[in-house]
């Protein structure tokens, strides 16, 4: 799909002529937007989580989980390594490049056991990993306790390798993500620039895990025979955006591209995505630390249609059953991080659109690209229908998290340091 | 280069040289707001994989920048940065230098 027929300057300008007053030449229904700091001075910040009354858990990747309540108040509640101020300090939680504290999320049942949940590095084992804690808030929102790592291994990028972004802790996942359809807690890894791992029946990078608040696998799960039963689908690259349809509840993915065409994808459980950046094979020899996944070429812009038939993210002729993805950012890499669903009458035409949030990179010719995407995604998610730029206030910024609020404002995380509130009017 | 960047640089450009002054500070907040802060952030307190540039004094700031104008590497990441200094030119550093060691957080 090329971009022309994808962006819709026009259907804007008529949106905005209808604002002021013209005379209406078409339906057009698109909402005026505003936007509130919720919260600035950030380091950081990496995802968020709402209880119907907006009480809001937050984390900050090398910090750790607060969280902010109706009134303004904010309690930092369980600390990383090297932090103060924190109710409890697990000195065992660690940051480095792309991993940390990442994403969060409240149990469907929260009325009744007060539970959340944080996806984090950890030093406890060794090597590290990254673990999905479980603990319990207290009642006032001041402290966590009964810790309980309901994932203890999924792999973390020990060292740093000879690749772009390629310090410790690189292609580390993160969004973790409660399932209103089926209730079990979704856990979205990355490759860590090991080749092994996104196609590897046992290590648990390149995934989506389904599990129950227990860390056991989903019921259902149906990845091939010998597969941990914790995988949900595999062959991913690094997966930081994980929602679900409104209507049809269908798991849907953003997925970071290798300089060139990140991807939304629809999940088939028991999936392969189909990223196999192993060298010596699909017509590649020998690869930086064994690891093909930038190449033909690391660091030197190229075309990337050339990229994308040398190391494609979804590789159909090694597997040809490999999910098919709704939309590869018109063959782009701009650091696609976050989705979520716009839902409520409020939001006029884009009711229902899938929103997604970019980080920007801008290498080798490629626009930077800063945004968040309205997305017209099928119900069965697995085309669009149209792509435009959603119009929001603050401009560009690395739009690291996207979600919704109980009240159907959108909320956005930029690593700048704040959480935005965006309100329809 | 893109066209806003070139326009920026070219505004310090004239500015510089019509006076033909110490650093431009101005300068350097108008150039870095439209070059570097999408990677460096707002403030140049750096953001995920880019580096802060907080407390670095102006001496420091220049010479990296020539070293990545000139194309060499430094760290890991230097390929995305050394693409964003090609064009800068003497009086660009010299004003983003006095912005940043001034203002950066
Ligand atoms: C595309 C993202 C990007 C943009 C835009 C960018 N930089 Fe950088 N910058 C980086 C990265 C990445 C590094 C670290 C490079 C390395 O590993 O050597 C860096 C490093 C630096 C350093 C050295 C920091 C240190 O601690 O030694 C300075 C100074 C700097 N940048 C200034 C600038 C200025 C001034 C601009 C605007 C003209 C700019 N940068 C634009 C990504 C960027």
């Amino acid at each position: 799909m090329s971009p022309k027929t994808t962006l819709r300057p026009l259907c804007a300008a008529i949106a905005s002529a209808v604002i002021v007053g013209f005379p209406a030449v078409t339906t057009a229904n698109e909402p005026e937007l505003s936007q509130t700091e919720v919260l600035t001075g950030l380091e950081n910040p990496w995802d968020m989580a709402f209880l119907p009354d907006g009480t809001m858990f937050y984390t900050e990747r090398c910090l750790g989980l607060s969280v902010r309540l109706p009134d303004g108040e904010v309690e930092h509640l369980l600390g990383m390594e090297g932090t103060e101020e924190y109710a409890t300090t697990a000195d065992d939680l660690v940051c480095e490049g792309q991993a940390g504290m990442n994403g969060v999320a409240i149990d469907p049942d929260f009325d009744e056991n007060r539970t959340v949940y944080v996806y984090s590095a950890s030093n406890m084992s060794e090597p590290r990993t990254n673990r999905v804690l479980r603990m319990t808030v207290n009642s006032d929102f001041t402290q966590v306790s009964d810790r309980t790592d309901i994932v203890e291994d999924i792999p973390y990028k020990p060292a740093a390798t000879d690749h772009p972004f390629g310090d410790a802790g690189a292609h580390n996942g993160g969004r973790i993500r409660f399932s209103p359809e089926d209730g079990y807690l979704y856990v979205t890894t990355g490759d860590n620039h090991n080749s092994e791992i996104p196609q590897s029946p046992k290590l648990l990078g390149g995934k989506v895990l389904r599990i129950d608040q227990d860390g056991k696998a989903a019921e259902g799960n149906e990845s091939p025979e010998g597969f941990d039963p914790r995988i949900y689908t595999y062959g991913h690259r690094n997966v930081q955006g994980i929602t679900f349809h409104p209507t049809t509840g269908q798991p849907i993915v953003t997925e970071h591209g290798p300089w060139h065409s990140d991807e939304i994808n629809a999940l088939v459980n028991g999936g392969n995505s189909g990223w196999d950046p192993k060298p010596n094979m699909a017509g590649r020899g020998d690869c930086p630390d064994d690891y093909c996944g930038y190449e033909p070429n690391q660091t030197e812009g190229m075309d990337p249609k050339e990229r994308a038939a040398y190391m494609p993210v979804t590789d159909t002729e090694t597997y040809p059953d490999a999910m098919q993805p709704a939309w590869q950012n018109d063959g782009l890499s701009q650091g696609i991080s976050s989705a979520e669903f716009l839902v409520g009458e409020q939001w006029g035409d884009w009711d229902g659109r899938l929103v997604v949030g970019f980080m920007g990179i801008g290498f080798g010719g490629t626009p930077v690209g800063q945004r968040i995407n309205l997305i017209d995604i099928a119900e069965d998610g697995l085309s669009v229908n149209d792509v435009a730029k959603m119009p929001v206030p603050m401009g560009a910024a690395r739009f690291r998290s996207l979600v919704l609020g109980p009240e159907g404002d959108l909320y956005t995380a930029v690593d700048e340091g704040s959480i935005y509130r965006i309100t329809p009017e | 280069m893109n066209t806003s960047l070139f326009i920026v640089i070219a505004a310090a450009l004239a500015m510089g040289s019509a006076t033909g002054q110490a650093a431009d500070k101005s300068a350097g907040e108008a150039l870095f707001a439209d070059a570097c802060a999408q990677c460096h952030g707002p403030n140049g307190k750096g953001m995920a994989s880019f580096p802060s540039l907080s407390g670095r004094d102006a001496e420091y700031i220049t010479s990296r920048l020539e070293t990545y104008r000139a194309g060499e590497k430094v760290g890991s990441n230097s390929f995305l940065m050394i693409p964003n200094a090609t064009d800068l030119s003497d009086d660009d550093i010299a004003n983003l230098a006095a912005f940043i060691a001034e203002s950066a957080e």
